[in-house]
């Protein structure tokens, strides 16, 4: 019981990590990605080979992850930035497609549609480590970080170029560069949650880093609401628990469980925006359409 | 027209921009000297918003030049332009709606992009409380702007363009729908900054506030500067006012 509620705990604090560094995005710098896993999983293989190849040191492939994970999503962004609003959607699920077709075949490096297996526990100074210690540590300093940024110039930038990106620009700001930053930073935290994936569940694959799975980030962020701080770690618990909530109510027959908990997803989204469409935690003026 | 450019910070030459059969704007040239405003009227659709668009950079020019100070400026982005000293205001806004009053004029005063801001921060802090001190607004520096009343919202744009610190000012009908007092009040920001030698431009309809307001008159129809000059000229030139007029009527019939 106690290894099941940390599986869950790590799991949600990596989920967390994610959803965090997606509202950044989508909450402050207003870019709507659905390609938030295909850095998870750049950061998890990146992460997960550090681990095989170089060294059981989790900070090291944290590092590198987030390296990889930032750096990449900057080439990758850059283009799909200079369209607007709705059709960079378009562009992320593009790149989500892409990204997942690449990871099945780049087997020299993913280890194709079997993933990378015998990931070991990680190490510091030859001393095994927890995962969960250390994806709560990532989560606070992300958390810090954000909220650092959020009340600093840097965040009402993103604001205000998502508010109106015509008039920020106006007063001076290169806007590409902002969003960049931003896109930068949220794959940056993204590719660490992958890492510390990877290293959690000692085996990586593609499953983990489909569409399915940028969708639930989103829908944690969205749920929990948009733009605030915490509130994308309250949708990544929710989220993450339903699903072991439903499996202690017994009259449900273990095969249904999988549909059962669609219906309540979505039943329990629809109800949240209608009643609460700036999210659990979310500022509700800011749903309502004003005249 | 030389004499004025002599002592303008901006200036266009034969600036053309058509929307497919559309020619908004043919050939206009215009020079805005320092501590003057420059008012640009004309009938709706004359393509004065779109002279704004050209020089800023926010439309791409068919013909012609631009100049600040002397160097040129078509083909720039405009943020470019902004860190030129150019400072606009747009018809609709364009507040940062979900940002409260103190940070949209906080925002004008930063233009950095990079994760921290360089230079100094109190006189930022400074230049944005001074601006909403100068708007009106300091009362008000916690509500949203989504939350403001309409006169609120405009001199809010305004706030935003006096912390900016530019010495160009383009302003698109940035007293419209005003009450008198408000207009009174946006008429001495106005005057202060012209004392202070900003090159204004402005867009207006209210040919009260033109006569007000205005050094010198462009009057812009269908792309084209017709005339150019004092307001008491532009003012009494009977074929003027019926294109000015005329068009007015036509379309309240319409
Ligand atoms: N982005 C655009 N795409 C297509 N047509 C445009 C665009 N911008 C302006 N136009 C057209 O160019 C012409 C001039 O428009 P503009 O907005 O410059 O007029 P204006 O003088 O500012 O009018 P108003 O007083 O109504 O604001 C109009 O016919 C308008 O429909
Ligand atoms: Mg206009």
């Amino acid at each position: 019981m106690i290894a099941y509620f940390s599986n869950l705990a790590t799991l949600v604090a990596i989920f967390g990590i994610l959803a965090v560094t997606l509202n950044f995005m989508v909450g402050f710098a207003g870019i709507f990605s659905v390609a938030h896993a295909v850095f998870f999983g750049l950061g998890a293989y990146a992460g997960a080979q550090i681990a095989l190849t170089v060294t059981p040191n989790p900070f090291l492939a944290c590092a590198v992850a987030a390296g990889i994970a930032g750096v990449l999503s900057l080439c990758l962004a850059l283009p799909a930035l200079r369209v607007r609003g709705e059709y960079f959607v378009a562009a992320s699920l593009g790149l989500q497609m892409v990204a997942l077709t690449l990871f099945s075949e780049v087997k020299s490096l993913t280890g194709g549609i079997g993933g990378l297996t015998n990931i070991p526990r990680p190490q510091v100074f030859d001393v095994e480590v927890g995962v969960l210690p250390l994806a709560l540590l990532a989560l606070g300093v992300l958390l810090w970080a954000i909220h650092a940024m959020a009340n600093g110039s840097f965040g009402r930038t993103l604001k205000a170029i998502r508010d109106a990106e015509s008039a920020a620009e106006a007063l001076g700001k290169p806007v590409a560069v902002a969003k960049a930053l931003a896109v930068a930073f949220a794959c940056a935290g993204a590719g660490v949650a992958g890492a510390l994936f990877a290293l959690h569940m000692s085996f990586v694959n593609v499953e983990s880093f489909t569409l399915d799975q940028s969708v639930l980030v989103m829908a944690m962020v969205i749920v929990g609401g948009t733009g605030t701080l915490f509130g994308p770690l309250v949708g990544a618990v929710l989220l993450l628990s339903l699903p072991s909530a439903l499996s202690f109510l017994t009259f449900i027959p273990p095969t249904e469980v999988g549909s059962v908990q669609q219906i309540i997803y979505g039943l329990a989204m629809t109800l949240l925006m209608v009643f609460r469409p700036a999210g659990l935690l979310g500022d509700q003026n800011k749903g309502k359409s004003h005249a | 027209m030389t004499q004025l450019a002599n002592n303008a910070p901006l200036t266009c030459e034969g600036l053309a921009r058509s929307f497919g059969g559309v020619k908004a704007v043919q050939g206009v040239s215009l020079a805005l000297p320092a501590g003057a405003v420059t008012a640009l009227v004309g009938p709706n659709g004359a393509g004065k918003t779109t002279v704004f668009n050209l020089i800023t950079g926010n439309l791409k020019a068919d013909e012609g030049t631009a100049q600040i100070r002397g160097r040129p400026i078509i083909g720039l982005k405009p943020w470019q332009v902004a860190r030129l000293g150019v400072a606009r205001s747009f018809q609709d806004l364009r507040l940062f709606t979900q940002m409260n009053v103190r940070d949209n004029v906080l925002a004008a005063t930063e233009r950095g992009a990079w994760f921290w801001q360089g230079g100094d921060r109190r006189a930022r802090l400074a230049a944005a409380e001074a601006a909403m001190e100068a708007t009106g607004l300091t009362a008000l520096a916690e509500a949203r702007a989504v939350d403001l009343a309409y006169a609120e919202r405009k001199f809010l744009s305004m706030a935003r363009i006096l912390a900016a610190g530019a010495d160009i000012w383009l302003l698109d009908e940035p007293a419209s729908g005003l009450d008198l007092s408000s207009r009174l009040r946006f008429g001495q920001l106005l005057r202060d900054a012209r004392a202070r030698g900003v090159a204004i431009c402005l867009i207006e309809h209210n040919l009260d506030v033109v006569v007000d307001l205005a050094d010198r008159i462009a009057f812009l129809d269908r792309g084209l500067v017709l005339a150019e000059g004092a307001p008491r000229e532009i003012m009494t030139d009977p074929k003027l006012a019926a294109i000015y007029f005329g068009d007015r009527s036509h379309e309240a019939a319409a």
